[in-house]
């Protein structure tokens, strides 16, 4: 192993003075610069060929902040109960279309209306025809744009028909789609709807 | 050989949606993203997750691209530094301690100045045959000798030679073309 070689060494000594003046100052130019990534993770191109189709982008990073952030809306609506035992006051509601992965299951979202003082959406969703997870498996609920994971509003298991009530904290006219998925990279879309 | 040329009309193909034409601009300009994070983030992970969030927001913004604006290249590099500005932003705010020293390196002009040669090197790099391309980058940023590159690519150290003077000519051009 040695350092970079000398110019003459990499070219040889036959070139024109033309020729030598354009090649020394390319010669010049690599010289000045660090060296090009010597491969692409195979990772990353995986991830880049899920932009813009229907699959949300995950990436290690953003699907442990997904998790967090799912698990603090939890804990904010378990810790607070405020709807516990009280009705669910409707103001529209949002039928989910099965994916072919999940062609047995249906689903619904309520919305409530938006909290004036914190600007939570106030949400109910209704689904049935999911399998029971086990272990430490879950689902999540999530807001898409473009094609494309954007921001997740909370998770759940079901048994059968299931009810579960959350909140979202996001202006739901910047997102195009709510989606349903296992809680793990690369996981496809079980349902979904247009927000 | 694609041109800076064809790299505008690709990202406006993108533009109308054509997931081909941005498989082949990732593969374009896969390698120069993934480094330039690499060596301002300086973690393999990071730099993954900014080189996805650059391609996105090609895949995103495409349509807004103007080729009477700048060049294919300039415009890709801007969309790529947003990125990379972006996870360094967060590695700041995420950090609990900035040690007082003082700060050696180029100043910021300098900095960017540096980065946006390297981006135009290793785009260009990209355009090079294959053949011609790995030749250049054994022989500048590997540290082995002609004869080593020789052997380790099993040809003539003639073939090296030529393959190498051959690249140096082409790269000259691709870099005359893709100057802004």
């Amino acid at each position: 192993m040695s350092d970079t070689p000398e110019f003459r060494d990499l070219v040889g000594d036959d070139l024109t003075p033309e020729e030598e003046l354009e090649l020394a100052r390319v010669d010049s130019l690599l010289r000045s610069v660090p060296g090009p990534a010597t491969e692409v993770p195979g990772s990353l191109t995986r991830a880049v060929e899920q932009i813009g189709t229907a699959t949300p982008i995950w990436t290690r990073r953003r699907f442990l902040a997904a998790v967090a952030l799912a698990a603090t809306l939890a804990a904010l609506f378990f810790g607070v109960g405020r709807w516990a035992g009280q009705g669910f006051d409707a103001r529209a509601t949002v039928q989910m279309t099965p994916g072919k992965n999940a062609p047995e299951a249906r689903g619904k979202i309520e919305l409530g209306p938006r909290d004036g003082a914190t600007g939570n959406w106030k949400m109910r969703l209704v689904v049935d025809g999911l399998p029971h997870l086990g272990g430490t498996d879950y689902y999540v609920l999530w807001l898409a744009k473009d094609g494309q994971y954007a921001g997740a509003c909370g998770t759940f298991n079901v048994d059968g028909r299931t009810t579960v009530e959350m909140t979202a904290s996001y202006d739901l006219s910047e997102y195009d789609a709510w989606v349903i998925s296992r809680a793990e990279p690369d996981a496809p879309w079980l349902l979904s709807a247009e927000t | 050989m694609a041109t800076a040329e064809n790299d505008s009309r690709l990202i406006e193909r993108v533009g109308r949606g054509d997931r081909e034409a941005f498989e082949q601009l990732y593969k374009r300009f896969a390698r120069p993203v993934f480094a330039m994070a690499l060596r301002q983030l300086g973690d393999n992970g990071r730099a993954e997750d900014a080189a996805q969030e650059t391609f996105a927001a090609v895949w995103r913004s495409a349509k807004s691209y103007k080729a009477e604006r700048g060049t294919a290249s300039a415009w890709l590099y801007a969309v790529a530094r947003h990125a990379i500005i972006d996870r360094a932003r967060q590695k700041r705010e995420n950090a609990v301690e900035v040690p007082e020293e003082a700060d050696t390196r180029a100043g910021p002009v300098e900095r960017a100045e540096e980065s946006w040669l390297t981006w135009r090197v290793h785009s260009a790099l990209e355009l090079l045959p294959e053949r011609e391309r790995v030749v250049i980058e054994l022989a500048y940023w590997s540290g082995l000798s002609q004869t080593e590159i020789a052997s380790y690519l099993d040809v003539p150290l003639g073939t090296v030679k030529t393959r190498t003077r051959t690249g140096l000519a082409r790269l000259s051009g691709v870099l005359e073309e893709v100057r802004t």
